[in-house]
């Protein structure tokens, strides 16, 4: 069975079903916003939502999580913990999948890290697909996360009375698999799918000024713009552009003595490129002094670097970045800027 | 570990509300095993006895008065490690508003006819006096990091208090933003290190732990373009923690 089917109204019998199989994280409500949290009533899923404040790797790449025990004397360290249970995200949407996708890449680069391995290897992902902008800072068309490519179990998509579910691995198949009320999609339920994604393609359209090679092209060549100056003005440092990225992934590790002075845990926490002592070493230099280089730098990890290095954008276009900050840096702004001070450039010569 | 003798630890208080040695004297069961690494001989909220033989100095309050500079430089003298204790110990804190006006007005203000009869000198954070080893920020202090700074002096480490904002953490804890509530906060000059303690139950931050080093005056007064707030609104909120680092928010945000 490649694609199933199921009715609006047996979505919570389905989540009831899941959850006792393993732990569901669902997108819900927090005052005027979303968060992913654990599913105690369907009654509290939320399915169309705008972007999560912080995107579903909280679950895989935990904002601080222990790596390991360690004594003293005798020094002993014990290995990666790897005892995590079995998890499912729920509706999570395809920029926020991409996410999940770009972090992949670097954790599995070697030598892997065994520590987002073991949690990765518990996890199943449910997408669902929108069918509508969530709201005007996402730039997911432009990233070609808008539609669904892959690095899910299951995908559902909304054809009215019922959600479609396209079926992608093993796990996903387990989900559906003797579920009475899940049945394999008919043609006629295709036929909708087809109309459905036909009606999508009027309603996304690339959000950015050129492609993405000239875009690539264009912070090849302009490192050095006033573009930058300006984005650095506005910055203020507080690092919430980095903490609700999908693929931003820097982290520190520090250890923590317990009170015994003898034994401890070795922690590791996110950390932000955006942050003042970021890129200071021993000696007081700093690579990244100013916030306009610290700014230059974060986009350059999603449009540049990791492209030379896994052939892969780092933007997701989920827009978060953009939505959270509040001194009103837009990425879509800054991309545009670049890609029409690259025109100009090009026109003059 | 080997365990070295037990290092004597004694409290002192100067201006301030005495709160942050609540705090410390409120930590709960850790407090138990908080004894087992220290011997506590001086500290007047709970226990009568105060011993002048000690280690560590915690030092909690702003100094004031011309005798607080003499006593706080004993302190200093006798103790091998100073601790400065709490929002008044280490920036000034809300007994930092004496210093924007000028001393003379201040002392009428309050004592009226009897002004000529105290002796009061500008606020001062307890590093203009003395050199400090170990800052605990907040009002009032957060145990975790008094726990961290603890552990911090009995291994012989310095404590590094983050030169980040309150942001960071607070989107790290998922809190929806109060600017996005149309509510105003100091978490995006002031210095984390609370774990946005405030904002996670509910409240704004104060910006107890005082601004960052470099704060970005200009990034910060877009924000409150942006969100519809007047820049003196904002800025009789920086000072109400902040007033003794007067000349800082001079420069950067008048």
């Amino acid at each position: 069975m490649k694609y199933a089917s199921i009715k609006k109204e047996d979505l919570g019998k389905w989540l009831e079903h899941m959850k006792k199989k393993a732990r569901v994280y669902v997108p819900k409500k927090k005052e005027n916003q979303f968060i992913f949290r654990p599913l105690h009533d369907v009654s509290e899923v939320c399915l169309k939502y705008i972007p999560t404040i912080l995107p579903p790797k909280k679950y895989y790449f935990p904002q601080k999580e222990k790596l390991l025990n360690f004594e003293i004397e005798p020094f002993k360290t014990s290995k990666a913990f790897k005892e995590f249970e079995e998890y499912i995200l729920f509706a999570v949407h395809t920029c926020d999948i991409a996410g999940i996708q770009c972090m992949d890449i670097v954790f599995r680069e070697t030598p892997e890290d065994p520590n987002y391995l073991n949690r990765k290897d518990k996890m199943t992902i449910i997408g669902i697909e929108c069918l509508e902008y969530c709201d005007k800072y996402a730039s997911c068309a432009s990233m070609g996360n808008h539609e669904p490519r892959g690095g899910y179990d299951l995908m559902m998509i909304d054809i009215g009375e019922k959600f479609i579910l396209h079926i992608n691995s093993e796990k996903g198949e387990g989900l559906v698999r003797g579920v009475a009320y899940i049945k394999e999609a008919s043609e006629a339920e295709m036929a909708s799918l087809e109309r459905v994604r036909e009606a999508k393609k009027k309603v996304f359209k690339e959000e950015f000024a050129a492609p993405l090679p000239k875009i690539y092209e264009a912070f090849d060549k302009l490192f050095g713009s006033k573009v930058w100056d300006e984005v650095g003005k506005k910055c203020i440092a507080c690092g919430n552009c980095t903490a609700v990225c999908p693929t931003c992934y820097c982290f520190d590790v520090y250890d923590d003595l317990d009170l015994s002075l003898d034994s401890g845990t070795r922690y590791r926490i996110w950390n932000s490129c955006q942050m003042d002592d970021f890129a200071k070493v021993v000696g007081g230099e700093d690579f990244r002094k100013g916030r306009d280089a610290r700014q230059r730098h974060r986009y350059y990890r999603k449009f540049k670097y990791p492209v030379d290095k896994f052939n892969r954008y780092f933007c997701t276009g989920c827009g978060r970045c953009t939505r959270t900050c509040m001194s009103g840096i837009s990425l879509i702004d800054t991309v545009n800027a670049l890609a029409t001070e690259m025109a100009w450039a090009e026109k003059a010569h | 570990m080997k365990k070295q003798s037990k290092p004597k630890v004694a409290f002192f208080d100067f201006s301030d509300c005495e709160g942050c040695q609540l705090q410390f004297a409120n930590m709960g069961e850790t407090l138990l095993e908080v004894m087992g690494l220290v011997d506590i001989v001086n500290f007047r909220e709970i226990m009568s006895e105060a011993g002048e033989d000690y280690d560590v100095a915690f030092v909690e309050g702003s100094i004031t008065t011309d005798n607080d500079v003499k006593r706080v430089k004993k302190i200093r003298e006798k103790a091998k490690i100073v601790v400065a204790l709490g929002a008044c110990a280490t920036i000034g804190g809300v007994n930092g508003m004496k210093n924007r006006a000028p001393l003379e007005v201040a002392k009428k203000r309050v004592y009226g006819d009897k002004a000529d009869t105290v002796n009061t000198i500008k606020t001062m954070p307890v590093h203009e006096v003395v050199k400090v080893d170990y800052f605990i920020n907040g009002c009032p202090v957060y145990i975790p990091e008094v726990v961290s700074v603890l552990k911090c002096i009995l291994l012989g480490k310095p404590y590094v208090v983050p030169n980040y904002s309150v942001c960071v953490e607070c989107k790290m804890n998922e809190n929806v933003c109060r600017y996005e509530k149309d509510q105003e906060c100091m978490g995006p000059v002031t210095r984390a290190g609370c774990n946005s303690w405030c904002v996670n139950n509910g409240n704004r931050c104060y910006g107890c732990r005082g601004l960052v080093d470099d704060p970005a005056a200009n990034g910060a007064k877009d924000i409150l373009a942006k969100y519809g707030l007047k820049l003196n609104d904002i800025l009789n909120h920086f000072t109400l923690y902040n007033d003794s680092q007067g000349a800082k928010y001079d420069q950067a945000f008048k």
